[in-house]
């Protein structure tokens, strides 16, 4: 997935911000912290998953999200919103 | 006028208060050395055989006689151990009682300990175990789970929470065992109300823990007393009569060790450069061995202006006992003193017995002189106006004499 796509919706860069600070998180919490609602952030959910950004895990019924800090872009996202503060 | 700012002291006896802490585990724990390491031997296989089986302790004995220590030492050194072996074992620490005897709560701490932000609602206790299973094996943990204070679950929910937690491995056949339990308990008699079979899962191991001597509650201190006096600070006449009065109350190394940390206070309260056998007169009539600000600091709120009801009644009253119905007059009084609103009578009930159970209040059911049953309350172990003290500190309230 081109670049512009994922950081053309403010929903996605709200979830990596949430999951950068937080750490592990479950669907419905991060639509408690972002203000969106649970279908639209399991969407966009899907697409982070998909471009490599974003990975989860799932224990019975829970799924528990996180960004994958082993990928290098994650690594230079995270510098990249320390200085934006 | 001079202001003197009493934070900036210029002389203490203390040279690190915090090791005189309730939560505090020193590195050394003088006459529990075979007990601990009697636990080491029964979590051998943690080490050497991971996932080969697990256990299950119950450590018994009674208030101040070193369980919790115990368990939280033994937690630390298996840990270091297995760490130094690359076995991702963790030692998880419970108090049933701060979980409100709720399983569920109980679970949904230890999950917490493994990811922090795991959902904290949503689910059953029994979904929860089978989630933590699942947490283990996908993160190849082992875990040694200590249930302090198991009274409490076993109030609330009997049998079957620990029936589950022992069993729990029996559906699991050919994947790795992962859950190891130390169960805590202060009096064995609670057992009873388990069904036979839990019972006997538990009774296969247990360490009693005897009272204290004179003697032994004296090498406890002094080993406290070089953590956390400065050299000198604490003559050995005092640790002596500390000793005593602490062997006097059923060597309990709680109220000893509190007692220490309180005559450090005064002393340095008097600028004295040693805490003195006077000193601790001074503290002992402020403990009062069956309420001690951690029991009380582990009450919930209203738990807290029940008892503070209960110490302000008996405070304008005469009378050796109460019938529920004044105390529950008193205690809507203090709600609106602190503007909470007032819990209903089956809930204030559920407090005084969670309350008498503590040992902080006594309730017994009353049949002469009223018409048809009553719970009466009474206030044994402690002066009203001391209680009433001690709670309002708690609740943070300014104390006006």
């Amino acid at each position: 997935m081109k670049i512009e796509e994922i950081f053309s919706s403010k929903g996605r860069i709200k979830i990596l911000l949430v999951l950068l600070k937080s750490g592990e998180l479950n669907i419905s919490e991060i639509s408690r912290r972002t203000g969106l609602n649970y279908a639209t952030v399991n969407r966009h959910l899907k697409i982070l998953e998909d471009a490599g950004l974003v990975v989860h895990r799932r224990f019975g019924r829970i799924r528990l999200y996180q960004i994958d800090k082993s990928d290098k872009r994650v690594q230079v996202l995270e510098k990249l919103i320390s200085v934006w503060k | 006028m001079v202001n003197v700012n009493p934070l900036k002291r210029a002389f203490t006896v203390f040279k690190d208060e915090s090791k005189l802490d309730i939560n505090y585990v020193p590195p050394r724990l003088p006459h529990r050395d075979k007990e601990l390491n009697f636990l080491k031997q029964l979590f051998k296989f943690a080490i050497e055989r991971p996932g080969y089986m697990t256990q299950r302790v119950l450590i018994t004995g009674k208030i101040g006689t070193g369980k919790t220590v115990l368990s939280q030492r033994f937690g630390i050194d298996i840990c270091a151990e297995a760490e130094k072996r690359k076995i991702n074992l963790k030692y998880v620490h419970v108090n049933c009682r701060e979980c409100k005897g709720s399983l569920f709560l109980i679970l949904s701490k230890v999950m917490g300990s493994l990811h922090p932000n795991f959902p904290k609602r949503g689910f059953s206790a029994e979904e929860l175990l089978e989630m933590l299973l699942e947490a283990l094996d996908s993160e190849n943990v082992y875990l040694i789970l200590t249930l302090d204070e198991l009274e409490s679950l076993i109030w609330k929910e009997g049998s079957d929470p620990i029936y589950n937690l022992t069993r729990v491995q029996e559906s699991r056949l050919g994947k790795p065992q992962r859950l190891s339990l130390i169960c805590i308990l202060r009096d064995e008699f609670v057992l009873a109300k388990l069904d036979a079979s839990t019972r006997s899962t538990l009774q296969r191991n247990i360490i009693r823990l005897k009272e204290y001597s004179k003697e032994q509650l004296f090498d406890i201190l002094a080993d406290r007393v070089e953590l956390a006096f400065k050299k000198g600070a604490v003559p050995q006449e005092t640790l002596d009569f500390i000793a005593e009065l602490s062997a006097m109350e059923g060597g309990d190394a709680r109220y000893a060790i509190e007692l220490l940390w309180r005559a450090g206070k005064y002393a340095d309260l008097h600028s004295s450069p040693q805490v003195l056998p006077e000193h601790v007169r001074e503290a002992a009539v402020r403990i009062y061995p069956t309420v001690r600000k951690d029991a009380l600091a582990n009450l919930s709120l209203h738990e807290k202006l029940l008892l503070l009801a209960v110490a302000r009644i008996f405070k304008n009253c005469d009378e050796a006992s109460v019938s529920m119905g004044d105390l529950e007059l008193e205690y809507a009084v203090v709600c609106e003193e602190f503007g909470e609103k007032p819990r209903g009578h089956t809930q204030i009930w559920k407090y005084v017995k969670s309350l008498s159970r503590l040992g902080v209040i006594k309730a017994f059911v009353s049949l002469a002189g009223t018409k048809g049953r009553t719970t009466m309350i009474s206030l044994h172990k402690i002066p009203a106006s001391e209680l009433e003290k001690e709670i309002l500190s708690i609740l943070g309230v300014k104390i006006e004499n």
